[in-house]
């Protein structure tokens, strides 16, 4: 079919022979690695291939940037077929769909615990890719979330920074009319085709759609809850510009028409592209949602890197992720600062770039900040079924502008939700 | 003799009656046939990815109680049954009077109206998400000629959405059942026209009473294919709604949902070929209907 | 007063006439404008599409630039003018040779056989996709440009389509041609393909259009690239992270421009087939 595939396997194989004699096993090939994100993970994981190739220049990488539906539909494409001759080395996955791969595809991905050290990662990461106490995939990115504001359109309406320090979601739309009043511009930009700020809010508060069982949890989920009267106050404030789907979603901010981003750490790559901008923002802790257990600070999204056991490469891709991801910490001071990702190795946080200020952000230590909110993310569980209960929740959404009952609202979601998950 | 002739002509007719069939079944019965009759199988098991346990009529059950499903059911049901009857009497319409004697410019019109069918399905709908962003084109101009006062959700809105995607549609597939139609009308005789013409038949009259007679069977045919189509729908709504069929599942087609069910959520096939053989009922059901009503009433 | 309010007979012809050029207009019009805004926004940048802006940019030779730094456009094409082309011909082959042996020997057996072809019409793809590609990845063919062919080839549509224009085939023809001493194939291949050429070009330009846009299928057993088609690359474009609109519409104007030409190439035969098809 593909020659391509056809001379590596055999390049492969006539070197697993030589192996067999030589002293010394070296690796050789190519790595191909699917992941999304040309500014962030693409760019990152470039890096990481250069630094690993430079060490050992027999490794080549084959890094190839898909949309992340893609990656996902084509992952499990092809695992669901049993034909793995497509798949990649190494995969990126998203920590919401990692157990669900995991526990879905058993035996489909490389077992990397007696490998790699887990001591030294975030433990909440490690959990993710945990299944029966093996462990499968190297911890990569944090989506610890925080508050973006334009500093000069706060101004106008006359707010200082110290304004928007720890305050409440209640309090942000009031800050949000009165922004209005004076700029013109909406607070933020909101997508109802996506539950994203739904899931920060929650977890902000220290639940998830399931309890730490795994068990569906809705109905009495009073962070859910909370998420969805703040999501309803906004809705009906008016204080927002509707978005119809991600890109509409970044282009709201991008293009200046809204004054706040509530998102992951992730965004900041895509806040900083905009250079006229520059020294215009700031970041603030998250507003909290004023209930018990409620805090300032939660996290989107954030995703870890996979080997497929049925790779060629396994071990070499195994040992380049351990290499670069697991022990270099310059690599991690250098991502940080040119792509704005806050890594899950702790050690790396010690790094002389996390206390750097940045011109962008008019000086502020924000990586510092960043950090210091890592540390208070209420730890929640994400099950097998986020997906489903999401798309459940994301059907709700439009209904509260109409000014559902919120009981109602959960009641159905509930039962959406338990139709999904069999 | 004669007796062998017969039966040399009817060894004749079978051996190359069959030969020339012969890929074609070949084909259909491995692709479509087999398939069919797999995914039945399919649809009485159940289970995470690939690890599939017999179910019963478990998927049934599941079924009944899946407000996602209904409301897949419904949109694709709300699609054909209002988007399908517009379609029809536009392209009979923009038939007839291309069909005109004397029509100027008459290469020009059909062209310019059959020119969505060349459009790729995703090509366009990236294209209408475009146009009908909160600030753009169609906005612009609905706002400019003062229609509305604030621009629409076209892609934010359940209902709104809904229309989108009536109207893009009923924009790609109008041209081409137009031009069966056109076709057809082509053949009829222009003289019975005349003759009505002469008699004092309005055009209205004209168009009911002798082109949708003349052109039922042609009707009949592309009604069964667009319903096939419109109760088929993916392409559409993966691309204007990033594949969620949204917002608030307004726009989620059967076709999406059992996409989602097999490839963004935890994969389950057997649930998914339940979902689908929904489809199979529903397209066998209306096609009948369809024909028996057509066969009623000449 | 009878006489007054009665229009004359020239504006009564006049009336209808004028309602229906302004009729055809508008519907040309609506016709054609989302071509025309796919190329004023390929002009504009990423920012002005998202705005709506509806005027003529300058950001044309970047949009390209940028397209072909992102796609590799010659082996992308090649992919999709190789499955479309190949899936055309095929299709033609099989559905002709169907279409004229169901017509041509006609028995009870074949008749049945024809109407169970027929029934197959009904069943959607979404019901098809999860046992093909089950099936598909047990042959090893995910990821193939042949698992994309193979399913599309028997299309009862087409089967039907040339069934009916076979109708129209004068039995004359071929009565002479078996007096002649020719072979079934020989007929068909050298009287009934030259005589029915409208009706295969009208098939040409239908199948090519179907399967150079074809997309859930190619989207589920294409998992490379390497093997992309260009109607895959427009739809990951504008689902990509940050879609560059521009870029997007750069792609969508590609990926129409054939589909545009043959139609454009085979208009008159086209029509003339289609004609055929519906006597």
């Amino acid at each position: 079919m593909d020659n391509r595939t056809i001379l590596s396997r055999f390049a492969a194989a006539a070197f697993a022979g030589a192996s067999f004699f030589a002293t010394t096993a070296a690796f050789a090939g190519e790595v191909t690695i699917w992941c999304w994100d040309p500014n962030f993970n693409v760019a990152i994981m470039k890096e990481a291939g250069e630094r690993y190739t430079a060490k050992h220049p027999e490794t080549t990488f084959n890094i190839v940037d898909f949309a992340k539906a893609d990656v996902e539909q084509k992952l499990q494409t092809a695992l669901s077929s049993g034909t793995t001759d497509a798949l990649p080395d190494i995969v990126l996955i998203e920590d919401y769909g990692a157990q669900k791969y995991l526990q879905s595809f058993p035996g489909a991905f490389a077992e990397m615990s007696g490998t790699v050290d887990y001591s030294g990662f975030a433990p909440y990461k490690v959990q993710l890719m945990t299944v029966d106490g093996k462990v499968y995939g190297m911890p990569f990115d944090s989506g610890v979330t925080g508050f973006y504001y334009r500093k000069d359109y706060l101004e106008q309406a006359g707010f200082k920074p110290a304004d928007v320090q720890d305050i409440t979601w209640d309090r942000f739309i009031e800050i949000g009319k009165q922004v209005e009043e004076k700029t013109g511009k909406k607070m933020m930009g909101l997508d109802i085709t996506d539950a994203g700020f739904t899931r920060i809010l929650m977890q902000s508060a220290g639940q998830w759609y399931f309890d730490a069982e795994g068990n569906l949890s809705i109905e009495n989920n009073t962070a859910l809850k909370a998420a969805l009267e703040t999501q309803q106050k906004i809705l009906q404030a008016g204080v927002y510009k509707p978005s119809s789907g991600w890109s509409d979603w970044v282009g709201s901010f991008t293009s200046g028409d809204v004054a706040t981003v509530t998102t992951g750490v992730w965004i900041t790559g895509t806040v900083k592209a905009q250079a006229d901008q520059s020294g215009k923002w700031g970041v603030a802790p998250i507003p909290s949602l004023g209930i018990e257990g409620a805090t300032h600070a939660s996290n989107l999204g954030g995703s870890s890197w996979y080997v497929l056991e049925s790779s060629a490469e396994k071990a070499e891709a195994i040992a380049f992720l351990n290499e670069t991801y697991a022990k270099d910490i310059d690599f991690y001071q250098k991502i940080l600062t040119e792509r704005g990702a806050v890594g899950s190795l702790l050690a790396a946080r010690t790094g002389e770039a996390y206390m750097k200020a940045d011109e962008f952000f008019g000086g502020e230590t924000v990586w510092q900040n960043f950090s210091d909110w890592l540390s208070k993310v209420p730890p929640v569980n994400y099950g097998i079924f986020t997906n489903e209960v999401d798309t459940a929740v994301t059907a709700h959404l439009p209904s509260l502008a109409q000014g559902a009952n919120i009981d109602e609202v959960l009641k159905q979601i509930q039962s959406q939700a338990e139709g999904q998950i069999q | 003799m004669a007796l062998a002739k017969t039966g040399g002509l009817k060894r004749y007719y079978d051996v190359n009656g069959w030969l020339f069939i012969a890929p074609a079944l070949t084909l259909i019965g491995i692709f479509l046939i087999y398939p069919i009759f797999r995914s039945l199988f399919l649809s009485f098991y159940s289970g995470k990815g690939m690890m599939l346990k017999f179910a019963g009529f478990g998927n049934i059950t599941r079924l009944a109680n899946d407000p996602v499903f209904l409301k897949a059911l419904i949109n694709t049901t709300t699609f054909f049954v209002i988007q399908v009857p517009i379609m029809i009497v536009l392209a009979l319409i923009l038939a007839s009077l291309l069909n005109m004697d004397r029509l100027k410019f008459a290469g020009f019109f059909r062209t310019a109206i059959f020119l969505p069918c060349v459009a790729s399905l995703v090509a366009y709908s990236v294209l209408f998400k475009s146009m009908f962003s909160v600030d753009g084109v169609i906005n612009q101009a609905l706002m400019a000629i003062g229609l509305i006062g604030m621009p629409i959700g076209w892609l934010t809105e359940p209902f709104w959405a809904k229309v989108l995607v009536i109207l893009a549609i009923t924009w790609r597939w109008t041209g081409y059942n137009m031009i069966f139609y056109l076709a057809a009308l082509q053949n009829i005789d222009k003289s019975i026209y005349e003759a009505a013409r002469i008699d004092g038949v309005p055009a209205w009259a004209r168009f009911v009473h002798l082109t949708i007679p003349m052109l039922k069977p042609v009707i009949l045919f592309t009604t069964i294919i667009s319903t096939i189509g419109t109760i088929q729908l993916f392409d559409e709504v993966y691309n204007l709604t990033e594949g969620k069929g949204g917002p608030a599942d307004a726009t989620i087609t059967l076709s999406l949902y059992i996409y989602n069910l097999t490839f963004r959520f935890m994969p389950s096939f057997g649930y998914a070929a339940t979902v689908s053989y929904v489809i199979v009922l529903m397209v066998a059901v209306l096609s009948f209907l369809q024909f028996y009503a057509a066969r009623e009433r000449s | 007063m009878t006489q007054i309010a009665t229009p004359s007979p020239r504006v009564r012809r006049l009336l209808p006439e004028t309602a229906t050029y302004i009729t055809l207009s508008i519907a040309a019009f609506v016709s054609v404008f989302p071509f025309l805004w796919m190329l004023i926004s390929s002009t504009n940048t990423s920012i002005d599409i998202i705005k709506g802006k509806t005027s003529f940019g300058a950001a044309f030779s970047t949009n390209v630039v940028n397209f072909f730094t992102q796609v590799d456009v010659p082996l992308v094409f090649w992919n999709s003018a190789k499955v479309s082309i190949l899936t055309t011909l095929l299709t033609i082959a099989v559905s002709s040779l169907a279409g004229y042996g169901f017509e041509m020997f006609r028995s009870k057996m074949r008749d049945r056989l024809y109407a169970l072809v027929l029934l197959t019409l009904m069943v959607p793809f979404a019901a098809l996709m999860i046992p093909l590609f089950m099936m598909m990845g047990r042959a090893g063919l995910i990821n193939t440009h042949i698992g994309i062919l193979l399913p599309t080839i028997a299309s009862a549509f087409i089967i039907f389509y040339f069934r009916q224009s076979t109708k129209a085939f004068p039995t004359e023809l071929r009565d002479a041609a078996k007096v002649d001493g020719l072979k079934e194939w020989q007929i068909f291949l050298y009287i009934y393909v030259p005589v029915m050429r409208s009706t295969f070009a009208a098939a040409f330009v239908i199948i090519f259009m179907t399967s150079w846009n074809n997309y859930l299928w190619p989207l589920i057993v294409l998992q490379s690239n390497e093997t992309k088609t260009i109607t895959l690359v427009v739809s990951s474009l504008a689902s990509a992270y940050y879609p560059d609109f521009g870029v997007v519409m750069i792609g969508t104007i590609l990926a129409t421009l054939p589909t545009l030409l043959v139609f454009f190439i085979m208009q008159r035969q086209f029509v003339a087939g289609m004609l055929g098809s519906v006597k």
